[in-house]
């Protein structure tokens, strides 16, 4: 009952016209980052952060996470009018949603897409609401340890998640670990890694990292294949067409199935909307009622990837709320912004600061609902952000990138640090390193040294205390399994290719 | 022979610079309490780490004389399984220009550098006008247009909205930003 006034009351916050207009911004900002090829929500994040330092947290974060809803539904469109996927997210919805386009029925195949995400995004918001105060009580009870236990599990799970060489993205975690160690360290106040120069004393920003390895690292990329995206296909009319509630109702499981794991999917640290998409596509296409007709434009193979898409914000908003733990990408920079405005995410908030906390709740509803109407009336008008050039687009994204660097710190130096970082991420793609995790190491690395040490001097350096806890023990068992599973799974398939 | 030089140097290279670092961290000069672990022990972690997960891909990659074939990510193999069956989803088709690249590079350096003795708005719309002409774009008004709209936009944004303080440049070059910002509004 106190949670529904709380919520109520986060209701009323979010329609307060500087919300509201935060709320509106964020969503079509979402909506055109999600269209573009080029742009990746968690880049789209990123770049937003730095317009929103004058702006109200409430407001702030707001926009944010609209920005981060809205990321999981648009690239939709594109993937299934023009084949080109806006976001790895919606590579999925290639298989059914323009093979639906195909069979000549594009309308519906975006209505499927609309009623998708208005389902498990609304499902994953009342999931959020609804656990977000259990966890968070729970978390009370947690010490260091299970705190660093949870924190190892995430980067455990981005690890073994991404990537195509597992050693290859555990040194790209382990160089993010690292960076995150550069500067004075809070216990001792020793130089770490400062080699003399100044600058490197407060340390290197995660935002510097994310900005320069995802934002201009990308744009190199870009750059490198002179800015020539495939060209697209010519479409009549974008209209939405949805489906009837017979139509819905008769792949309910579909929708159940698929918000259910885009939820589970976003509670783990490092797994996002893209693991989930894939997850639920691939589920449906094993054990689905019409699994041998996926890829062959049913209804089934859209609803799946972009039910577990949507819902998958709702699932990683709950550790980044209630713990202070955030998961991807996209709720670092939301954290971020927590952090930018002195508030810190974690069990507390919900005393402290419970009325922005249901705010930015009540935000995910309004967001789910005017993202799907926006997408409805409007997207034939923003499918047109295609035509852009996107080498113009690429030159604002830079732009972006550098100006969100300089008015973090008002510093030039963070500003070469993008530069560097940009070159670094560049590498990594090229050498098939992959960015998430090093970024993710960057983010939780302050998190887990923290835990680690506290934890080594408050249990007499007897490191065993990480198993011996039956919370802790079993999430590090959880997190080891999680590791050694891609090595079991490539012994497995060696040793199957080598009998046959 | 060559391929496998090429597939061991990253593992080589990084292993060496993480053993630089390691070195390093036994350095870092603090006041040691008893009894309690110091602020090296967390790198020294992660660097020994580092460097066995180095070695140990050299070893693989030279015992398997150079092929690919380390375990992937599941999510990797996910897209790949389903790429196979589904077919995929590759936007750019392009052919690779290292030289554009490496041109787009040492652009971006170049406006860093020059940014704070020229001032924002004397070194953006150059900028961003080398940028797109770089990146191929060859209608010249569309693109002067763009790169002096958007540098405007950007300073009025940042500076009347936002209020950060973006670099005015040194003289001469300040004047030309302090009459613009005048023009502007702004103080």
């Amino acid at each position: 009952m106190e949670v529904l006034q709380h919520l109520a009351a986060g209701f009323l916050e979010v329609f307060v016209p500087a919300n509201f207009a935060a709320l509106v911004v964020g969503l079509v900002l979402g909506l055109l980052v999600a269209v573009l090829p080029g742009l990746t929500l968690v880049m789209g994040v990123v770049l937003a952060l730095p317009f929103t330092y004058t702006m109200d947290v409430t407001a702030a974060i707001i926009l944010l996470t609209a920005m981060y809803i809205a990321g999981t539904y648009a690239g939709a469109w594109t993937s299934i009018l023009f084949h080109v996927p806006g976001e790895p997210i919606d590579v999925p919805l290639l298989w059914d949603g323009y093979a639906m386009a195909r069979n000549g029925d594009a309308a519906k195949a975006l209505g499927w897409t609309l009623v998708a995400a208005l389902v498990g995004g609304l499902a994953a918001a009342t999931v959020m609401v609804a656990l977000a105060q259990p966890v968070a009580r729970i978390a009370l009870t947690f010490s260091t340890p299970e705190y660093f236990a949870i924190i190892f599990f995430g980067l455990a799970s981005v690890v073994s998640l991404g990537g195509s060489s597992l050693a290859n993205a555990l040194i790209s975690l382990f160089a993010g670990l690292l960076i995150a160690t550069v500067g004075v360290d809070d216990t001792y106040g020793a130089h770490r890694f400062t080699f003399g120069v100044p600058i490197l004393s407060d340390g290197i920003d995660y935002l510097v990292v994310m900005v320069g390895a995802f934002g201009l690292g990308e744009v190199f990329l870009r750059m490198e294949q002179r800015f020539t995206s495939m060209p697209l296909q010519s479409v009549d009319k974008v209209t939405t067409r949805l489906p009837t509630l017979r139509e819905a109702g008769a792949i309910k499981g579909t929708f159940a199935r698929g918000t259910l794991l885009g939820i589970v999917v976003g509670l783990v640290p490092g797994a996002g909307a893209t693991v989930a998409s894939f997850l639920s596509y691939g589920i449906e296409a094993q054990y689905g009622a019409r699994k041998a007709q996926m890829g062959s434009g049913i209804p089934e193979g859209i609803v799946a990837p972009q039910t577990a898409a949507t819902s998958s914000v709702g699932g990683a908003m709950i550790p980044l709320i209630t713990m202070g733990i955030p998961g991807s990408g996209a709720t670092a920079i939301i954290m971020g912004a927590f952090l930018l405005h002195g508030l810190q995410p974690g069990p507390q908030v919900f005393e402290t600061s419970s009325h922005i906390v249901y705010a930015v709740f009540a935000s995910v509803f309004v967001g789910v609902i005017g993202m799907c109407l926006i997408g409805y009336f409007a997207a034939r008008y923003l499918v047109r952000i295609l035509e852009l050039p996107e080498v113009i687009v690429s030159a604002y994204v830079v732009m972006c990138c550098i100006l969100g660097a300089f008015a973090a710190r008002n510093n030039i130096t963070d500003v070469w640090l993008i530069v560097v970082f940009g070159v670094v991420g560049y590498l990594c793609e090229r050498w098939r390193f992959p960015v998430a995790p090093m970024v993710l190491g960057v983010i939780l690395g302050p998190l887990a040294e923290t835990n680690f040490m506290t934890t080594m001097i408050s249990f007499d350096n007897d490191w065993t205390v990480f198993l011996t806890r039956p919370i802790s023990g079993t999430i590090m068992v959880l997190s080891l399994v999680t590791l050694l599973y891609p090595l079991l799974r490539h012994l497995r398939r060696r040793t199957r290719l080598a009998a046959t | 022979m060559r391929k496998l030089v090429a597939r061991v140097s990253p593992y080589a290279l990084i292993g060496a610079c993480a053993g630089f670092l390691y070195h390093a961290a036994t350095q870092i000069d603090f006041h040691r309490r008893a009894g309690t672990i110091g602020p090296d022990v967390w790198p020294k972690l992660v660097l020994g780490l580092m460097i066995a997960t180095c070695l140990y891909e050299i070893v693989r990659v030279v015992l398997s004389r150079g092929r690919r074939g380390g375990a992937a990510g599941v999510l990797q193999d996910m897209v790949e399984e389903s790429e196979a069956r589904y077919g995929g989803g590759n936007v750019y088709a392009g052919a690779k220009s290292p030289l554009l690249l490496a041109a787009g590079i040492a652009l971006t350096a170049l406006y860093v550098w020059i940014v704070q003795p020229l001032g924002f708005v004397l070194a953006t719309a150059p900028y961003l006008a080398a940028f797109i002409a770089l990146g191929g774009y060859r209608r010249w008004g569309v693109n002067a247009a763009v790169s002096l709209i958007g540098t405007l936009a950007m300073m009025f944004f940042f500076m009347k909205v936002v209020y950060v303080s973006l670099p005015i440049g040194g003289e001469p070059f300040a004047q030309v930003t302090l009459a613009l910002m005048r023009l502007m509004g702004i103080r």
